[in-house]
Parts: C-alpha cells; sequence; structure tokens
C-alpha cells in the first residue's frame, strides 16, 4: 500500500535506489562515462515510442532512450518553439538540448510516432544542424515484401548514415548477437512483467517501472544484469498482499508518467498489473527469431519481420479499431485485470484518439474503466488520487457498474 | 453475508485518527463494539492509530489477532496491519447510511474540508461536491476562532445556541473571515454572536454543497463537525427559512446528527471490510490478501 512499507529493510532497495538515479540523470552523465569508456563510439539518442536498439549497438553505438526532462525541468525557452495545445515532451527536450543536456549525444532518431514529434525533428535540424538527426518513417504496411521491404531499406539507410559518421559497419553477425542480447533482456523483462502480474505486492509497478526504464541509456547486456539482480531479489523481500483492485494502465507510452503518479494510483488501491509506459521496451512481442536456418536469411530481416509480425497494438500502429480493441480485451484477461485506467498525457493525439474506440470496446465487453490526463511535470496528484480510490472502491465492491 | 466478520475501520483524518470496531453477522447489519476517536496533536501518525487500535481492541475485548479484514480510510497510507483501503467517500457513505437509514445524503465536515455526498441505498456514491481548498469551510477554521476567542471546544455548541445578534463572517476565505472576527471582537460583539456568525456562514456554504449535489430528504452529518450541536442547529435554521421562502422550489432536507457521527468514516470503513472479506472469500482470493496483525 505504500511505498514506505515496501522499502522499509528492503533488500532491492539499493537497485532501486540505483534505478531512480539513472533516470535522474537529465545531463546524460552515464553516457558521458560510458563514451569516455568506449573512446570513439557514438550515443544515439532516441524519441519513444519504438527505436530498433539492436540495430544501433551492432554498429558500437549506444542506444539513448529519450523520454524528456519529466518534472525536473523548467520549460521556458521549450515553449518558444511550439503552440500551447500540444503535449509537454517535446518542450521538454528542446529544454534540455538548448540548456546542453543532450550535448553528450551524436545523433538522435526520431520515430514516427506523432505529427508533434514529426515537427519536433524538423526543429531539431534546424536548431542543430551540426548534429545527425533521422525521422524514421516506420511504415504502416505490415506485410514482409512491402512494408517490411521499405522498413529494412531505412534501418539500413540509419545504419549506413551512423557509419559514414563514425560508428561501425552494420554485420549480419554483429546484429544477430545485438539482438540476441535484446531478446535476453526482453526476457527478464517478461519474467518481470508475470511477478507484477501474479504478485503485484512483491514487485509494485513503480518499481518495474523503474527497473525497466533503467535500461534506457546503457546496453541491453548491462541492463539484463541489472534485471537479473533485481529477480533475484525480488522473491526474498518482505512483502505482503493488500485488498487492491487489478487495474490495466494505458495511453502512457510516449510522455512518461511521473513517478509519483503511479505511486499515488498505488495508494489508490491499485495494483497496475500492465502498463504501456516503456511501451518501447515491449513493442516487439515475445523474442526476435532470428531463424537462421531458414536460407538467405539476415539478421536484419529478423528485426523487420518481428516489426511486421510481433508488434504490440498501439495508438501509433495503424489496425483496425476492433484489433485494438480486441486486443485490450485480451491483455485484461490475461493479466486477471478488473478494469482499465486510461492515463494519457494532455495534449497526446495518439493517445487520446484511440481512447473512445478502446472505451466502446470495453463497454462492449463489462470491463470497467476510468481516465484521467497527466503532464510529465505533474506534481499535484491529488485529485487523480481521489478519482482513482473511487474507481478502486467502485469496482471492488459494486464491480464498476452503476 | 454468510458468516460472523469481525472487523476495525481506522480513519485517518488530518485532526483525528477515529477506530471502530464491527461485528456483522449473516443478513443482519453490523454491530458496533467499540470506537475511539484520538487528536492527533503533534504525534506521529502511526504512534496514534497503533495507540487507538489497541484501545478500542481493549474496548470491544478483542484480540488483535481477530479480525477478517481491517480497513483503512482517509489519509492512511503506511499502515502495515491494513487488509486493504477504502476512498473517505465511500466509507462516509456507508457510514452514514448505518447510521442514519433513512438518510441517501450526508455531510462530511471535518477539519479541513466538508463534503457533501448522494447515495443509493447500498451506500453507492452517485454524487459528491467538495468545498474548494480554502480552510473557512472546515471544522479546523472554527476550532482556530473558539482558541482566539478563548472558548472550550465543547462549549461553541452551547454558546452559539445563545446568541442575541449574530453577523454572518466571509465565507470566501479564511483570511477574511479572520480579519471579520478581528473586526467584530474590536466592536465588541459577544463570543455567542461571533461564533453563531461563524456557524451561519458556513451553513450557508454547506447547503449550497447539498443542493448542488441533489440531496434529498434526510441528511446524515458526519466529521467532526456533527458533533457542534450549535451548527447542527444552524443547518437546521437556515433549512427551515429555505423552505418558507421557497415554496416548494426545493426539496425540504433535514440534517441529522449520531452520537457516533465522528466516527462514520471508521464505522463505514469496518462495514466495507466485512462486504469485502465474503466477496474475497467467493473469489478464492482471501488467503492472499488476509489481514495480519
Amino acid at each position: 500500500m505504500s511505498q514506505e512499507v515496501t522499502t522499509l529493510g528492503d533488500p532491492a532497495a539499493p537497485l532501486l535506489a540505483r534505478a531512480q538515479a539513472a533516470i535522474e540523470d537529465r545531463s546524460l552523465n552515464g553516457v558521458k562515462a560510458w563514451k569516455a569508456a568506449n573512446p570513439g563510439a557514438l550515443a544515439i539518442g532516441h524519441m519513444p515510442i519504438y527505436t530498433p536498439r539492436p540495430l544501433i549497438e551492432a554498429i558500437g553505438a549506444l542506444p539513448v532512450a529519450m523520454f524528456g526532462g519529466g518534472d525536473q525541468v523548467d520549460i521556458i525557452r521549450g515553449d518558444s518553439y511550439f503552440q500551447s495545445y500540444i503535449c509537454h515532451i517535446p518542450r521538454s527536450t528542446i529544454e534540455l538540448a538548448l540548456g546542453g543536456d543532450l550535448d553528450a549525444l551524436d545523433g538522435v532518431v526520431f520515430p514516427a510516432i506523432c505529427d508533434v514529434i514529426r515537427n519536433l525533428s524538423g526543429m531539431w535540424k534546424l536548431l542543430f544542424p551540426e548534429k545527425w538527426s533521422a525521422y524514421l518513417d516506420v511504415p504502416q504496411n505490415f506485410d514482409r515484401n512491402l512494408g517490411g521491404k521499405f522498413y529494412g531499406l531505412e534501418l539500413r539507410r540509419l545504419a549506413r548514415e551512423l557509419h559514414q559518421r563514425g560508428a561501425k559497419e552494420l554485420t549480419d553477425d554483429a546484429l544477430a548477437q545485438a539482438i540476441a542480447d535484446e531478446n535476453e533482456r526482453r526476457a527478464a523483462i517478461a519474467e518481470l512483467d508475470l511477478i507484477r502480474q501474479k504478485e503485484p505486492w512483491r514487485v509494485r509497478a513503480s518499481e518495474a517501472y523503474l527497473m525497466v526504464r533503467a535500461g534506457a541509456a546503457i546496453p541491453a547486456r548491462e541492463h539484463t544484469k541489472l534485471l537479473r539482480e533485481f529477480l533475484g531479489i525480488a522473491g526474498d523481500r518482505k512483502t505482503r498482499a493488500y485488498d487492491n483492485v487489478r487495474v490495466v494502465m494505458i495511453g502512457s507510452f510516449c510522455e512518461q508518467p511521473p513517478i509519483d503518479l503511479l505511486r499515488a494510483l498505488e495508494k489508490a488501491g491499485c495494483d497496475i498489473v500492465w502498463d504501456d509506459a516503456q511501451l518501447g521496451m515491449r513493442t516487439i512481442e515475445g523474442s526476435i527469431e532470428l531463424r537462421t536456418s531458414e536460407g538467405g536469411r539476415s539478421a536484419l530481416d529478423a528485426l523487420v519481420d518481428a516489426y511486421c509480425e510481433q508488434g504490440a497494438a498501439t495508438a501509433s500502429r495503424y489496425i483496425g479499431n476492433e484489433v485494438k480493441g480486441a486486443s485490450l480485451i485480451d491483455r485484461v484477461q490475461k493479466t486477471g485485470a478488473e478494469g482499465v485506467i486510461f492515463a494519457a498525457a494532455s495534449f497526446c493525439d495518439p493517445a487520446l484518439l484511440d481512447q473512445p474506440m478502446l472505451e466502446t470496446a470495453l463497454n462492449v465487453a463489462g470491463i470497467p474503466h476510468t481516465s484521467f490526463k497527466y503532464a510529465e511535470n505533474t506534481a499535484q496528484f491529488q485529485v487523480i488520487r481521489e478519482q482513482a480510490g473511487a474507481f478502486s472502491d467502485s469496482v471492488r465492491l459494486f464491480g464498476g457498474g452503476a | 453475508m454468510s458468516k460472523i466478520h469481525l472487523t476495525a475501520g481506522i480513519d485517518v483524518g488530518s485532526a483525528a485518527i477515529k477506530v471502530a470496531i464491527v461485528r456483522s453477522e449473516a443478513s443482519h447489519e453490523g454491530k458496533i463494539l467499540s470506537t475511539v476517536m484520538q487528536r492527533i496533536r503533534r504525534r506521529r501518525i502511526d504512534e496514534v492509530v497503533e495507540t487507538a487500535f489497541t484501545e478500542a481492541c481493549e474496548k470491544a475485548n478483542v484480540g488483535r489477532r481477530d479480525f477478517d479484514y481491517v480497513a483503512t480510510t482517509g489519509d492512511a497510507d503506511g499502515i502495515e496491519f491494513a487488509t486493504g483501503h477504502f476512498y473517505g467517500m465511500t466509507t462516509h457513505a456507508r457510514g452514514a447510511l448505518f447510521l442514519q437509514p433513512e438518510a441517501r445524503s450526508a455531510l462530511d465536515i471535518g477539519a479541513l474540508h466538508a463534503r457533501a455526498l448522494k447515495f443509493d441505498g447500498r451506500g453507492k456514491v452517485l454524487g459528491h461536491r467538495m468545498t474548494s481548498q480554502c480552510a473557512s469551510g472546515s471544522g479546523q477554521f472554527l476550532e482556530n476562532i473558539a482558541r482566539y476567542l478563548g472558548v472550550p471546544l465543547e462549549d461553541v455548541g452551547s454558546l452559539s445556541s445563545t446568541a442575541q445578534r449574530p453577523e454572518e463572517v466571509s465565507s470566501i476565505c479564511a483570511v477574511l473571515a479572520e480579519t471579520d472576527v478581528i473586526n467584530m471582537v474590536s466592536r465588541g460583539l459577544g463570543a455567542a454572536d461571533i461564533l453563531k456568525g461563524i456557524h451561519m456562514s458556513l451553513s450557508g456554504r454547506l447547503i449550497r454543497l447539498l443542493r448542488a449535489v441533489g440531496a434529498d430528504g434526510v441528511v446524515a452529518l458526519t466529521g467532526g463537525l456533527a458533533h457542534d450541536l450549535g451548527m447542527v442547529k444552524t443547518l437546521n435554521e437556515d433549512l427551515n427559512v429555505e423552505k418558507a421562502k421557497a415554496k416548494g422550489k426545493h426539496v425540504h432536507l433535514e440534517c441529522r446528527t449520531h452520537d457516533e457521527a465522528a466516527c462514520a468514516g471508521a464505522i463505514g470503513a469496518a462495514l466495507l471490510g466485512a462486504y469485502r472479506h465474503d466477496q474475497l472469500a467467493r473469489s478464492g482470493r482471501l488467503a492472499a490478501v488476509s489481514a495480519s496483525v
């Protein structure tokens, strides 16, 4: 129920503190240390939701997931580049960049999320013409021979451009190794997710979030080691179950919710058994299959196929509404959730456009839901807490219906 | 309910901790075995909870390990031995329904906030309205003024009832209201008139909340100020005046208090704990969340 209780004499507390420090490293000191230890290697930032990190690792570079300034940055200059009716993350990203906090990055990938991130990529090119940047136009056709072919060409373009900037040349062996490393990380995240679902009191959503996000700016192998260490300790934690409501939380895939918002929901009696914050680490569902036994199939083909065939049903993926609705209901059922919380960043078009369709699907399935919006720098959670508390009570005591 | 349940409710308010121990039987309403209210008075919350809970157990003559469900409510974040937590609005609605079975609305007037609730026959909240952040609509404000005037808290109600020429204070802001009170003191107004003026000011705000939420008929008063008989009297006086003026425009309301009104949240939490215990037993999830006091 409370963060204080769960961390009291908690063997996982040092790891959680390490993870917290990693996500608060807004000036990328960890990246600077990595670059010092790997002279000449590039650090490549990327915006949410999904960027193929194994590709970047395979060319000897460090992928660095960028999540804006969170609640640590006062936005002054960032506001002058964007209109008031868009989300927060592009403003704080510009603020960080103009303030020199992102200087350790040698380039940035802007994957196709929404128009705002597309605009940010253009703004970036104007503001930092000397830095490499690329807009990764991910396909919305998931046929391997059409969209897949296009995507493969896009990935090769990125690798080629980065090679020209000093990264290693992309080789099949290096990519296969990077994919294997990524699969190890995904397996560890999947184990963490499973504990959350089975025993949410053992690993709270806010703690799982910290551990997953801690891998944003470190190589996959290092992240896997950290996750494995945490998983090894999780069983020894002295915790116990509370009578909370089990919920799935969706809509937080790009601009991240403040960690205290997750804690506020937990304090309001919600066990968040699945969420789409840190979706980048889970966009590809399951392992990326190398299938080397199939003749002439490269590691890049594996990356492309995984994108086409194993992509999660997210707001930035153009698929039928009924598919997304069915996917959400399936998620609720598989995780044993009793309700859904729509938690979207204010002005997040992809999340807020999907929401009515998803709500309709939930209504038909009789799954209770509630919704609220946040910004990455939201600092007052009382209203959200009251709403979540009322929702938790309603679901537990009255089944969520009228 | 399928069996006899022993449950406890712990309501952590901003000024006091309330504990209720309830025994609930199949197809019968619960029976309150004990209630305890302890003021926090700059003590650590967990310490006050511990002493209040121990006292309630002793009064009810039950052991700490006898509970089926220990439910918290209010600002109870760190009570390790709780089984579950219910939101304050839900518990006050359930407690109000228990204390005033005729009521379908409640007015919870606590130290920092006041809120009006509308609920159905199960205690499910159908709507609510709260006072804004300003403390002028709260018990803490009244307590502060009583202290400035040198009036013991327990005498506020009876003194207010003797007022002859009350003057209403500002209901917008506690700072303005305090300024009003200072002016009244300097003009020689008596404590009774000042306190009645504050009750009238609070009453106006609270009735507006009740109207906004669509309250109807009997209104159960809960929270600390439900024990201020001057407050209760003023509320009903104002409602009667409103009734006379409105000529059927508004549904008539009647505010009722109860000896256990301050503990309504804790009582509601304990009752909901019993209900929830049954639900968990039926769904096979009971073993995982058993109370461990």
